[in-house]
């Protein structure tokens, strides 16, 4: 019983812990939705980078009171091309929080920035030898240097990264934004047009912007956790069966094994009653201590054996508490049940026979 | 008083259809010590199994006690063992993983038994086995476990011991002390059918029977 349930907890917990790590591994090929201005030229934002055009931060509230949309991590974003030391650089404020529809405040996918201190792409300190700690000077304020950033081989090489609120103050922008940054899974839908039906939902929503969405990114994401999903959808049921059928036979044996000692208890005059309520009692505490035992080994198993096997980083391998609870509802039941028709075949028949069976 | 009337009973296996106990007619008085003798399969174990209702005959009645056995309800049947019979077996048969006490005390489970453990102190210091009443079976020798079954037998305080080749198993010493303990309770108004092979138990009884091919010789 406690193999067989340390078992199903340890795939269970394993199977989680790959689904987070890939979540978190698609998560980290980075931002897939880019909310513009509506008037946006796109010549012009392809060939910029961002927006020339900017917009009411308060797009980010309106998206969050819309709790329907499928968005994770809105990040609201203010760029601006100067020229520093006589090299073009980006200029780029990052709000301190990425939120979600619900409005919860989620793990940051990038930086936040302290209000003080920037984030310095790798070209710009490698070509002007800045060191993190060093000071640098941004429109007469004097920023410390929190970390240089190593290299991205794209445009990020040459960006400074400042707090948003900030930059905002700095460019005499406060409360505008050219884009925000957002993370969606470009999930199916059952109109087969995903993006099509995110821009439909958008436009409802704040009708004054309009969305890109890097598809390569949130197709890999999306096929990615599909492959996930099937891997283990097909796998669960298969391990669920087994270890049923497992727990059921080794259940029969065990009861089959003990026909002798129904039948002295019946010699010693104990009614099938009693014998049946004894055993079920019986294989009901096995199950139940077996569905504790099995749950701890099976959480011990999967943090041990998860990062050596399976590759996945600690942090990913919880235990599942909710399987406890699964656990100690349905390993006491299934017990008594696959110990059901033994016991009732051993306690109807002569005891004599069963003493002799020995 | 245990009256077996016509008792017929028959084994059906695949192959072929077998006579156990073929018309048997028997009385056991109180305080009488009946010893049933007989070859291999000549019916005797199973002759045993239902006077002590623990196997249905195919046809004939069982009289204990102005009772018929085997029209009494299970639960009725099961008092009956638990009250009035006390069973040894010849391969003891006692439970592996409880100690000797609780080997002794497993009839205090039933309702309408209520044993002390005083009782089962004097009953092991009777028996020679108060030294041994936590160890586990397995640490037992086989008269030590022998014993130990009677005192399980005796601990209810039955008006029957049906014992089945208790003496088996044992060497001389052994079966002449199990000989003397069912002499002594038969000594005290009980009732022991005995079920054996050998011929030291002869003296000790006080009637013996001889079943053949499951047919009654001699009673």
């Amino acid at each position: 019983m406690i193999i067989i349930v340390a078992f199903v907890v340890a795939f269970y917990t394993i199977t989680q812990a790959t689904k987070n790590e890939t979540r978190l591994l698609t998560r980290n090929m980075g931002f897939n939705v880019r909310i513009i201005p509506g008037e946006t030229d796109m010549n012009q934002f392809w060939m910029g980078g961002y927006s020339n055009l900017t917009m009411s931060q308060d797009i980010v509230d309106k998206l969050i009171d819309e709790r329907s949309i499928n968005y994770a991590h809105l990040t609201a974003t203010l760029h601006k091309r100067i020229v520093w030391k006589d090299k073009e650089v980006i200029l780029t404020g990052i709000s301190k929080e990425e939120k979600e529809p619900s409005g919860k405040t989620k793990s940051k996918m990038i930086f936040a920035i302290p209000k003080d201190k920037v984030y310095l792409g790798y070209e710009l300190a490698n070509i002007f030898g800045i060191k993190e700690g060093d000071k640098v000077e941004f429109f007469d304020k004097v920023f410390e240097v929190e970390k240089t950033l190593s290299e991205t081989g794209s445009e990020d090489d040459i960006r400074v990264y400042f707090d948003l609120e900030t930059l905002q103050i700095m460019v005499q922008m406060e409360g505008r934004v050219n884009e925000v940054m957002a993370l969606n899974c470009m999930c199916s839908t059952e109109g087969g047009d995903p993006l099509g039906e995110l821009r439909a939902e958008l436009n409802r929503i704040v009708p004054d912007a309009k969305v890109i969405m890097n598809a390569t990114i949130a197709n890999a994401r999306e096929d990615q956790r599909k492959m996930t999903d099937k891997y283990f959808a097909f796998l669960f049921p298969i391990i669920l069966i087994i270890c049923a059928i497992w727990l059921a036979s080794v259940a029969m044996t065990n009861v089959k094994e003990r026909t002798h000692e129904i039948g002295i208890m019946k010699a010693l005059g104990f009614t099938s009653w009693k014998i049946s309520k004894l055993f079920f009692l019986r294989a009901f505490v096995i199950g139940l201590l077996g569905a504790i035992l099995g749950f701890i080994l099976g959480s011990f198993l999967s943090y041990y054996l998860g990062p050596k096997i399976f590759n996945l980083t600690v942090v990913s391998v919880k235990p599942l508490y909710h399987l406890l609870y699964w656990a100690i509802f349905i390993g006491p039941l299934f017990a008594a049940i696959t110990s059901l028709i033994p016991v009732l075949w051993a306690v109807n028949q002569d005891s004599a026979q069963l003493l002799k069976e020995q | 008083m245990i009256e077996v009337k016509n008792i017929v009973k028959k084994f059906n296996s695949a192959k072929e259809k077998v006579i156990a106990l073929d018309h048997i007619n028997l009385i056991v008085k109180k305080s009488e010590f009946v010893l049933i003798k007989g070859e291999s399969g000549s019916g005797k174990s199973t002759l045993l199994f239902i006077m002590g209702g623990m196997l249905n005959p195919t046809s004939g009645k069982m009289i204990v006690n102005n009772k018929d056995l085997f029209s009494l309800s299970e639960v009725e049947r099961s008092k009956y063992r638990a009250n009035e019979i006390g069973f040894v077996f010849q391969s003891y048969h006692l439970l592996p993983y409880l100690n000797v006490l609780e080997n002794i005390m497993l009839p205090n489970q039933l309702p309408e038994i209520h044993i002390q453990k005083e009782d089962v102190y004097k009953i092991a210091d009777e028996l020679g086995i108060a030294d041994r009443l936590y160890h586990k079976p397995s640490q037992l020798s086989a008269g030590e476990k022998q014993r130990v079954a009677l005192a399980r037998a005796l601990i209810t305080k039955p008006s029957i011991i049906l014992a089945d080749e208790p003496t088996g198993n044992l060497d001389e010493k052994n079966t002449i002390e199990v000989l003397n303990y069912l002499r002594s309770f038969q000594k005290n108004g009980g009732t022991v059918v005995m079920v054996t092979h050998g011929n030291l138990a002869d003296t000790y009884a006080t009637r013996t029977i001889q079943l053949d091919k499951g047919k009654l010789q001699k009673s």
